[in-house]
């Protein structure tokens, strides 16, 4: 079907709707949706998901355009300098864009990037090989209490998600273990199936994609994940650990506050699809909603969260 | 599990066979320009096949896949840049053999190798999918550290006129690869301060600036003609198929390499063909011919790169990671699709899985005529079209490619910049391929060390971690040392027998000159050597490890070029030795730099549509007639918005906001 086609549904639908005020029409024309990383990643399957959805609730097209570099610094980086009438809108990932300015200049800064909305973060989750000795969290803290530094965890870069919850971990539980950083999370789930690391710090979407071949020793969510009912929570271990890393929507800081606000209810509406959200959670996903309106208290809970241990990456260099 | 014959029958139906063959074109033309890949195709392509029945989608976007890393061999051999990362090796012979008027049989030869190469890995990954898929588990981050230093043993090889240069090059593609935020350490190096280094040196920008620049430059130097067109011979077919059944076991060994590499998720087509060119070499009996433009080279390298196709899909299939990076989109279309890869894909009783392996097999095969055609035309139109259109045609290829990559002007001027530096080395007689040798492994090389220190540490047994407990490095040990001694025991038989014509003709008169250029270039090497050596004082620990150990080989291989260039060891690398510079050249030069640097804040069209009218003035030679010029100036403006055109609205790539369009 041409797009051409589809536009004319779209807007033969909106009008069938009689949804009136032509005249604040947004968005106005297909919407370019730049993911600052390459194709084939989280960013990308769920920015799919909800390109179709998005369609559907506008009637407009929206065009994925990926702009990978510097750990999607590169992207950021030039955020502003796009015009800000809502068509060209950007994926934002936390703790990225709190911790590359705290840790080094990357050309922007983290009060530069206007979110727009919070849709979902993929939760930390420890994990092993299945046939690794450990069984529990408690076998772990063990492990590295006879042994300080002896427990290796992988995962994916230094100052990244998995790194953040690697001294979470430690510091929530006092014990010391070796974070082996690798290259993007295809290599970590090599170095755990194959043997290399003793544990892993990823996410439930690495675990849901390696099902058997390892086990999630705990999750870092509020109550336990629908797919993983035999793993606890950390915190029901007594562990304060809930997070993960988060993946919204950003706009130029040009862009007029009626169209963040437009832009927020239709992402918003997009989460509150039940199929959306099933195929969402089926992949590992969980859903967070954090509106425009309430997203400077989300990040100022999230930088205060990071800027701790921002310090303690850093003191350890 | 439905029988083969329903399977087969599914792949061969007209609509699969029709994309098959749409993907196996396209991907060959992205392929053979640098800079466009793969990745990107495969992305935009996309959101199409989300209307389409799984398989089909499936079959196309590894259509497209197997052809880009087959295009990526015609710029190799008809332009000495790879197209892909993974032809960086089919330039050694390649160009070579163009040069002399066989860049038709080049092509035709690795049309034959790709072709094989494919089926063998498709073939691989059809039968023993699970099985081999260990292979990835097995090698860990001390096998990817082995791994890549016998890929840097191939500097040893491609230096044959002087070893000392070719390691400072290699030694400089290390350091350019250190560039950026470490990925052990976190610490940001060699900068310069400038946020827009963070993300590093492009591998693909490099490639594009270090092996093209200097072409153009040689290309304004004279009036001869690109490339010796060689009288009209066909396709060269059956001479190609005697080359390649004489070849038969370099074909086949290449190939299991290509698989066997491409399995390895760290890995990917570059090092798989590097490794096979190595391996080609040391097994053949006229091994000095290699690099001079050498048929079997060829054969090795393509053969071995089109394997790594199936070898890549069988960790993205049975473990549920990606290979290499066309594979992690093809996988995210998978998901999106609802067809989840991992260990249950094979269990579940799913055929479309199969559905896509036989199209990866049809789509291989299909490599053949298109290739030949396409090949033909490619050879055709290279060596046919006028020197003022073929100079701004590859200017504009080489500034559009690297800004594709990232749809980063920052990555164009890098480009340029390492071009310069490419082609001033090569002046001196530093090579340019053991800079990308060094560029391309250097980071393998390192996070594979770094890690197997930490986490050798943590067990407190770094040396077993390292290889004392690691049989396959006991194997990948074996090859390098094996490489390394080869070479070196014919040198000496050489040796031996000049020593014995000298004794019978008398002592040679030495006529030896201070090799100023080559002194000249030590001393830069040897400056940065000193600068990085310091600024690694400032780093922590994991990061600061191998820039002391590359920062003192530099110095200290400087020190020892300048000492040699004294005594008039000159010597120039292989493919070494870049044309001098003409006013011509400097005029290149500054247009390229120019364009690199303005474009960003004038426009894209506007100042390619200046460099282009620019680069044909400089590239033609005699006088230009009026109606010619006429002729020209409608070819660069229908060639400008053609690409234009392509990048804004087919491929999707955000385009600076600039003053003009």
């Amino acid at each position: 079907m041409g797009t051409t086609t589809r536009r004319l549904i779209g807007a033969a639908s909106l009008a069938l709707m009689g949804t009136a005020g032509a005249a604040l029409a947004y968005p106005d024309g297909p919407v370019t949706y730049v993911i600052p990383f390459n194709a084939g990643g989280e960013s990308d399957v769920t920015a799919r998901y909800q390109q179709a959805r998005f369609r559907d609730i506008t009637g407009q097209d929206m065009i994925v355009q990926y702009l990978p570099g510097a750990g999607g610094a590169q992207a950021w980086a030039g955020l502003n300098s796009i015009e800000g009438d809502g068509q060209t809108i950007m994926g934002t990932n936390l703790p990225h864009i709190v911790l590359q300015p705290m840790l080094q200049d990357p050309g922007y800064k983290t009060e530069d990037i206007t979110n727009v909305y919070m849709f979902h973060f993929t939760p930390d989750a420890l994990m092993v090989a299945n046939d690794s000795p450990f069984q529990t969290v408690q076998d772990v803290i063990d492990a590295a209490t006879a042994m300080p530094g002896g427990v290796t965890a992988g995962g994916s870069a230094t100052n990244s998600a998995n790194h953040v919850a690697n001294q979470i971990f430690m510091n929530e539980t006092g014990v010391e273990t070796t974070y082996i950083p690798y290259t993007g999370t295809g290599a970590t789930e090599t170095a755990l199936v194959g043997g290399e690391v003793d544990m892993l710090w990823g996410y439930t979407t690495v675990a849901v994609r390696q099902g058997d071949a390892t086990r999630v020793l705990a999750v870092a969510t509020e109550e336990r994940h629908p797919l993983f009912p035999d793993s606890p929570t950390f915190k029901e271990l007594g562990i304060k650990m809930v997070g993960g890393a988060y993946r919204g929507i950003g706009v130029p800081a040009s862009t007029p506050e009626e169209v963040r606000t437009q832009l927020s209810d239709i992402i918003g509406e997009i989460n509150a699809d039940p199929s959306f959200r099933e195929q969402m959670e089926n992949d590992g996903y969980a859903l967070i909603d954090v509106p425009y309106s309430e997203m400077d208290t989300f990040m100022a809970e999230r930088i205060e969260a990071y800027t701790l241990i921002a310090e303690q990456l850093q003191s350890q260099q | 599990m439905a029988n083969a014959a329903t399977i087969l029958f599914e792949a061969l139906s007209p609509m699969n066979l029709l994309l098959a063959l749409l993907g196996v074109l396209g991907g060959t033309i992205v392929g053979a320009l640098p800079g466009l890949s793969a990745t990107m195709a495969i992305a935009v392509l996309v959101p199409f096949t989300f209307v389409m029945d799984p398989a089909s989608g499936l079959i196309m976007l590894g259509a497209i896949y197997t052809g880009a890393i087959y295009g990526g061999a015609f710029a190799a051999i008809l332009v000495n840049t790879p197209g892909t990362p993974s032809a960086i090796a089919t330039t050694f012979d390649g160009y070579p053999m163009a040069k002399r008027g066989d860049g038709d049989l080049a092509v035709t030869l690795a049309t034959i190798a790709s072709v094989f190469g494919g089926m063998v890995g498709a073939i691989l990954l059809i039968t023993l999918a699970p099985r081999l898929a260990t292979l990835a588990l097995a090698f860990q981050s001390t096998e990817y550290f082995w791994l890549a230093l016998l890929g840097l043993t191939l500097i040893a090889t491609l230096s044959q006129g002087n070893l000392v240069k070719g390691l400072i090059g290699g030694m400089f593609g290390i350091f350019l690869s250190m560039i950026g935020v470490a990925v052990i350490g976190g610490d940001v190096r060699f900068t310069g301060g400038m946020p827009s280094m963070l993300g590093g040196i492009d591998i693909v920008a490099a490639l594009i600036g270090l092996y093209c620049i200097p072409v153009l430059i040689g290309m304004v130097a004279t009036p001869d003609q690109h490339l010796d067109p060689g009288e009209a011979r066909g396709f060269r077919m059956f001479e190609a198929i005697g080359i390649s059944l004489k070849n038969w076991f370099n074909l086949i060994r290449s190939s299991l390499i290509g698989t066997l590499v491409g399995i390895l998720p760290g890995a990917g087509g570059s090092i798989a063909s590097l490794i096979a060119y190595s391996e080609a070499r040391r097994a053949s009996s006229n091994s000095e011919n290699f690099g001079k433009g050498e048929p079997g080279g060829i054969l090795a390298t393509e053969s071995a790169n089109n394997a790594t196709v199936g070898g890549g899909f069988i960790p993205t299939l049975v473990l549920g990671i990606p290979g290499t990076p066309p594979d992690a989109v093809i996988m995210g279309a998978l998901m999106v699709q609802g067809i989840r890869v991992g260990p249950s894909l094979f269990q579940s009783g799913d055929d479309t899985v199969y559905v896509f392996m036989t199209g990866l097999v049809i789509a291989t095969l299909l490599m053949l005529p298109v290739g030949l055609i396409v090949g033909r035309y490619a050879f055709r139109f290279i060596t046919n079209v006028p020197k003022a259109m073929l100079v701004p045609l590859i200017a504009f290829m080489t500034i559009i490619g690297s800004f594709a990559i990232h749809a980063n002007p920052h990555d164009v001027v890098v480009m340029v910049v390492l071009g310069l530096i490419g082609w001033a080395a090569g002046l001196a007689g530093f090579g340019a391929s053991p800079i990308v040798l060094g560029l391309v492994l250097g980071q393998i090389a390192e996070q594979g060390f770094m890690r197997a220190w930490m986490i050798g540490g943590a067990r407190g047994d770094f040396l077993g971690q390292l290889l004392v407990n690691r049989p396959i490095s006991w194997g990948i040990l074996a090859l390098i040392v094996l490489t390394m001694m080869l070479p070196l025991l014919r040198m000496r038989t050489a040796r031996r027998l000049a020593q014995q014509d000298v004794t019978r003709d008398g002592p040679a008169v030495a006529h030896r000159q201070i090799d100023r250029a080559g002194m000249a270039g030590s001393v830069v090497f040897l400056v940065l050597a000193v600068w990085m050596l310091l600024q690694a004082q400032g780093l922590s620990v994991m990061a600061a490890a191998f820039p002391y150990a590359v920062g003192a080989a530099l110095g200290i291989l400087s020190l020892l070029q300048i000492l040699r260039s004294l005594r008039g060891h000159g010597g120039i690398n292989a493919e070494g030795g870049s044309a001098d510079g003409t006013v011509r050249g400097f005029a290149l030069a500054g247009t390229m730099l120019a364009w690199a640097l303005l474009f960003p804040t004038i426009g894209l069209f506007v100042t390619s549509l200046i460099a282009c009218i620019v680069l044909m003035l400089t590239g033609q030679f005699g006088r230009l007639t009026v109606p010619r010029l006429a002729t020209y100036l409608a070819c660069i403006l229908v060639m400008v918005t053609a690409f234009y055109m392509t990048l804004d609205r087919v491929l999707n790539v955000p385009l600076p906001q600039a003053l003009l369009f």
